[in-house]
Order: C-alpha cells, then sequence, then structure tokens
C-alpha cells in the first residue's frame, strides 16, 4: 500500500495541452474514481501515474518517492486495461503468472500466488483455459488476478466494466469493491460512469477538459457540487437546471415562475443565477410550479416524468422523480414544488456555486 | 414458397463467364504440372516422339531411377535444403527484431528508415554493384554468402512491421507494467501473436530460396555448392550437348526431356507436401496488416 501525490501536473502533445495543472493527493489504501467525459483527459493522468505516458511539467508522487523518470516496472503497480489485455496465447495461469516469471520468482512462489489470486477471484476450475475460452466477466477477473499477483502498491483500473453488458457490470462493481475492501490496496479508476463513480469510490475526482473540477466523497460532490458541470455530471436524472435571477420572493426563472428559495439566498437579491434541484427533490403540490408532462416512464420502483415549464418566451424541460407511481399521462399538467433544503444556486456567468 | 429470384440474367451470364474464365485459369495452372508428372514415368521414345499429352504413355520409372542414381543430384538436392532452411531462419533472424523495432513508435527516425526501406522495393542498385558488393565482402562461391545475401527483404520486413503494428498498444503496455524488456517483448507476446505474420514470411523466404536460381548460378562456382534449379539447368545443357547421350535417345528408356520432368517432380515433392499445411497463409498473407482484428 502507498499513497500518491500529484503537484501541478501538466501534459501536452506537441503544443496541445491536455492536462493543465492536476494535483491531488490520495491516502493509503483510499479507492479513488476520476470521472468525467471523453476527453477530459482521466486516462492520460492515469497513464502518466502508470508510466505509460511522459510528464511535460509536475510532480507525481508514489509514497516518497518521485516517479517521474521510473519506468513502469519500476514503479510497483498493476493497471488493469479496458480491453483487459489478457494475452491470447497464453492460460488464464500463464497470464496471471507472467509479471512473476519476468522476475524470475520460483516456481513454488508463482504456484502459489497464482492460486492464492485465482481463490480469491473464483478462478480456480479455469487456469487452464485460454482467455477466449472465457466470458467477458471471467476475464476482467483474470485481468484483476494478473494485478493481484504482483502484490503492488496501488492498483490502477482504466475504465474495467465499459466492455461488458449492464447486467455484468452491476456485479463486476460490487466483486471491485469487495476486493478492495479486502486488498486494501490504494487504488485509482477511470470511469465515464458517474453511477460507477457514486458507488464504488471512497473519493470522486470530477474531471474536465484537463482540469480537475472538484474533488471529494460521493456524497458531498452530489450535495454540494462546486459547479454546474459537476451538478450536471454528478446524479442520474441529472439535475435541473432553471436560469433566471434571484428576487424578494424568491427565484424569478425565466419563464417568469416564481421558486422557493431559503431565506440565506436574500443576500443574493438580483443576481443572475441557475436554479439547480434534483429531480428527487421535488413533491407534487397544488402550490408548486405548474408543468405540463412530456413522458412517463415507470420502472416499477419509481415513475421518472419528462415535464416542461412554459413561459411567454421560453420553456425549460424539468425532471421529476417520485417513489411508487404517479397517476399522470403526457399532455397532463402537474404541479411541482422544489424542496427548498435541497435547491442550489449556481452563478449564471461563471457558473459557480453561489450558496451552499 | 416461391420466392423472389435475387439474380437478373445479366447477373448469370457474369456467373457463368466469371465461372469459365476461373476453369480456364485452373486449367491453364494445372496442366503444366501434369504434364511434367506425366513425362516423367513415361518412356523417353513416347516424350520425345510427343505422344505425351496428358497422361503417361509406356509408364516406367526409369529416369527416376537414372535421377536418384545421380550423386550430383543428392548433392544440389542437399544445397538447396541448406539454402532453404538455413537462408530462411537467418532471414527471420534478421527480419523480425528489424520490423519490430520499426513498429515501435518510440523508435527515432523509423519514418526515414522505412522510407529508404520500402525505397528499394522500386528502385535498387542494379546487378553489377550487387555482384561486386559480394565480392568485395569475399562471399563470392560461398554457401553463407547466399544466405545472407538475400537474408533481408524490403516487402516481408514491411509486411511483418505492419503486422506487429495492428497489434492492439496494451499488450505491449501491459507486458512493460508486468516487467518486461524489449527483447522479452518482443520474445514472449508479439512473436507468439505474429505467428499468421511470421508463418506467411516463413513460406515466402521458403518458397523463394527453393527456387532460387539467378543469383545462385551467378554467385556460386564449385559445382558442389549450386542447388537443385542450377543443377537442373546445367543437366539440361550438359545432356543436349552430349551426342552419345542423343544418339542413344530412340532407344533408351529414357530422354533428357523424362530426366529433367523426374528432377523437377522430386524438386517439387517438399512443396508438395508442406503446401496444404500452409496454404492458408498464403492467401491471409496478402491481406494482413490491413486490417485491425
Amino acid at each position: 500500500m502507498s499513497s500518491v501525490h500529484v503537484r501541478d501536473l501538466k501534459k501536452s502533445y506537441g503544443h496541445a495541452p491536455v492536462l493543465h495543472g492536476i494535483s491531488l493527493d490520495i491516502e493509503d489504501g483510499e479507492f479513488v474514481i476520476l470521472v468525467g467525459p471523453s476527453g477530459c483527459g482521466k486516462s492520460t493522468l492515469l497513464r502518466m501515474i502508470a508510466g505509460l505516458e511522459g510528464v511535460t511539467a509536475g510532480e507525481i508522487r508514489i509514497g516518497s518517492r518521485v516517479v517521474n523518470n521510473v519506468p513502469p516496472k519500476e514503479r510497483d503497480i498493476a493497471m488493469v486495461f479496458q480491453n483487459y489485455a489478457l494475452y491470447p496465447h497464453m492460460t488464464v495461469a500463464e497470464n496471471m503468472a507472467f509479471s512473476l516469471v519476468l522476475k524470475r520468482a520460483s516456481k513454488a512462489e508463482i504456484t502459489q500466488k497464482v492460486q492464492q489470486a485465482a481463490a480469491i477471484l473464483g478462478l480456480e476450475t479455469m487456469l487452464d483455459r485460454h482467455p477466449k475460452e472465457l466470458s467477458g466477466g471471467q476475464r476482467q477477473r483474470v485481468a484483476m488476478g494478473r494485478a493481484i499477483v504482483r502484490d503492488p502498491k496501488v492498483f490502477l483500473f482504466d475504465e474495467p466494466l465499459s466492455n461488458l453488458d449492464a447486467k455484468l457490470r452491476v456485479q463486476m462493481r460490487s466483486e471491485i469493491k469487495a476486493l478492495h475492501q479486502r486488498l486494501k490496496t490504494t487504488t485509482i479508476y477511470v470511469t465515464h460512469d458517474q453511477i460507477e463513480a457514486m458507488t464504488m469510490a471512497d473519493r470522486i475526482v470530477v474531471m474536465r477538459g484537463g482540469v480537475m473540477e472538484q474533488m471529494g466523497t460521493p456524497l458531498d460532490l452530489y450535495d454540494q457540487p462546486a459547479n454546474l458541470f459537476v451538478a450536471s455530471f454528478i446524479g442520474s436524472p441529472a439535475m435541473n437546471q432553471i436560469p433566471g435571477s434571484i428576487g424578494a420572493k424568491g427565484f424569478v426563472a425565466d419563464t417568469g415562475h416564481v421558486l422557493p428559495l431559503p431565506t440565506s439566498a436574500v443576500a443574493q437579491i438580483g443576481r443572475s443565477a441557475v436554479y439547480g434541484i434534483r429531480p428527487e427533490h421535488m413533491t407534487l403540490e397544488p402550490s408548486g410550479m405548474p408543468v405540463r408532462v412530456k413522458t412517463v416512464e415507470p420502472t416499477g420502483s419509481e415513475t421518472l416524468l419528462l415535464t416542461e415549464l412554459s413561459g411567454p418566451q421560453t420553456s425549460i424541460d424539468i425532471t421529476a422523480v417520485f417513489r411508487g407511481r404517479v397517476a399522470a399521462a403526457p399532455g397532463d399538467t402537474i404541479h411541482l414544488q422544489p424542496d427548498m433544503a435541497m435547491v442550489h444556486l449556481f452563478d449564471k456567468e461563471t457558473g459557480h456555486r453561489i450558496m451552499a | 414458397m416461391s420466392g423472389f429470384n435475387l439474380y437478373t440474367r445479366g447477373d448469370r451470364i457474369f456467373g457463368i463467364a466469371n465461372a469459365s474464365l476461373m476453369l480456364l485459369f485452373v486449367l491453364s495452372t494445372l496442366y503444366p504440372f501434369i504434364y511434367i508428372v506425366s513425362a516423367s514415368v513415361s518412356s523417353g521414345f513416347a516424350v520425345s516422339s510427343g505422344q505425351v499429352v496428358l497422361w503417361p504413355v509406356d509408364p516406367t520409372l526409369a529416369a527416376y531411377k537414372h535421377v536418384l542414381s545421380d550423386r550430383m543430384f543428392w548433392i544440389s538436392y542437399g544445397n538447396t535444403l541448406y539454402y532453404a532452411i538455413v537462408g530462411t531462419l537467418a532471414s527471420l533472424i534478421i527480419m523480425v527484431p528489424g520490423a519490430f523495432a520499426l513498429s515501435r513508435p518510440r523508435l527515432r527516425g523509423r519514418r526515414l528508415i522505412t522510407f529508404l526501406i520500402a525505397f528499394t522495393l522500386w528502385f535498387h542498385a542494379g546487378q553489377i554493384p550487387f555482384f561486386l558488393n559480394i565480392r568485395d565482402l569475399g562471399l563470392l562461391d560461398t554457401r553463407i554468402g547466399i544466405v545472407l545475401a538475400f537474408a533481408c527483404n524490403a516487402f516481408n520486413v514491411i509486411l511483418l512491421k505492419s503486422y506487429f503494428e495492428s497489434i492492439p498498444a496494451s499488450f505491449e503496455e501491459a507486458a512493460r507494467m508486468d516487467g518486461a524488456t524489449d527483447f522479452q517483448l518482443l520474445w514472449k507476446i508479439f512473436i507468439p501473436l505474429a505467428k499468421p505474420a511470421l508463418a506467411t514470411v516463413t513460406l515466402l523466404c521458403l518458397v523463394t530460396r527453393w527456387n532460387g536460381y539467378f543469383w545462385a548460378m551467378v554467385l556460386l562456382r564449385s559445382e558442389e555448392k549450386i542447388p537443385l534449379q542450377v543443377y537442373l539447368k546445367k543437366l539440361i545443357v550438359d545432356l543436349k550437348s552430349d551426342d552419345g547421350f542423343a544418339s542413344r535417345l530412340m532407344t533408351a528408356e529414357y530422354s533428357f526431356e523424362t530426366i529433367t520432368a523426374a528432377i523437377m517432380v522430386a524438386s517439387l515433392i517438399p512443396v508438395v507436401i508442406v503446401y496444404p499445411y500452409i496454404q492458408k497463409y498464403f492467401t491471409k498473407g496478402m491481406t494482413l496488416g490491413g486490417v485491425k482484428e
């Protein structure tokens, strides 16, 4: 186990900057997830920590050692790739043992470590098979097994579940989480799936355009998003964003509707802002804002309504989620009341959070 | 079920024309082969007098008996085997690491080197400078000269390079994380993954070496070192200029045509035996490197 520290890390390809100075500290045994849309630089950051990409500027430390110029094999880390990168000509056992063979470990040690990893991952009966004879989930486990046998200081995962179907992804999510809880190895995991990030991470790093937008626990990010990007990225369905301004009687949406605001917002009267409310933080109240139902999506345990808040000049789509069943049909008008305690306000220009 | 007729009249005519043309190609390829086999087991008189058209006439193995009892046949056969096997191994030892290095983006100047190698596909110095080179290197009339002179082939290097490039980068990255050196990466990962390309290149080298004639004739002087193809040529010339032999042709069971045919068949036997096992790589080799699997 080891901590990982990144200081003002920059990466450019020619004159094209990809990372603009990332700093983060990952503690011993922590499970940190880098999340963001495609092209945000999360995989580049992971590959730089792995040693597969050079550092343009800044510093990477694993434990107390600066590893900027240390080759991957000497960083004492293991990585699980998106496409698993299992060697197709080797059996499961040979794949898992490869790093130990290169290290010239004794046969007894190799057998013991491979057996141990296979037992952890439930691969004991598959050691003689080749990767092509395995299902996606089993291949994923072998890739993890290959990492485990090295007993590394840090595990790196590069979108390891993106090639799996939805059901298997949920299963593997739990398995990776359980594995981390068992091994307690520092883990850095890259994904573009915010649900993966929310369910697995101790802390999440949200990235966009080569910049770290926010770092915090999943619930910190959910409850206190630092800006509109994080607010829209974390949480599914995404947070509703209603542009307007802060008035004396509440938030005046661009549609002309007045929405409730906590009293602490009074200090901001007159300011242009975006009103953020999560779909699950609204109730059906006659005094709520009138919206027209566009579609109804019942999932059994909850009902998702896609609605439209219309004004004379503009209209805004609003999503609401309710537990259980809702008697509404497309074309109906219903009234949604935001939970005042759950309202978020963001500056309209900068997108930064205005109030807690 | 009545169904729809998916093929128009034009399609059918095209299909028939296509099949006829293919059949013609197949026959024109197969006929010389069948003729050579038939001639080799026919009597010398039947072949000389033009009686053999497709099938053997007056079947006899006399030509084979004559060829197989000839010491020089076995020496040249051995030489051909040596040039084919050792030459192919030498080619692989030189070309595989070279192509691997050229396929790695981190190699400085790789574009220039690749360009220079590809350049030789279209433009080369010519036969006289090549001959002088071999002479000045002291490789004239040596077996190792034949092996080394053609050890590196630009087409094969580029074919291997393209295949190595088509292997996903994550294999290299995974192996590097596992602690592999460049040599281990090539030996333990890339060579096993590039088996189809290696089989194709091996086959191309083997066939080229097996059929090698011109340069062997130019570079080798000693009879003890010549390969089968050169021996065959020499035999034809010798037999034709041997008046005594020619006068016996009408009565002997073999003629120089049947002997030539027998040597050709004998030289084809290894290729015919091996070909069915490796023919898939011939067709595969044509598309190698073109598509990423």
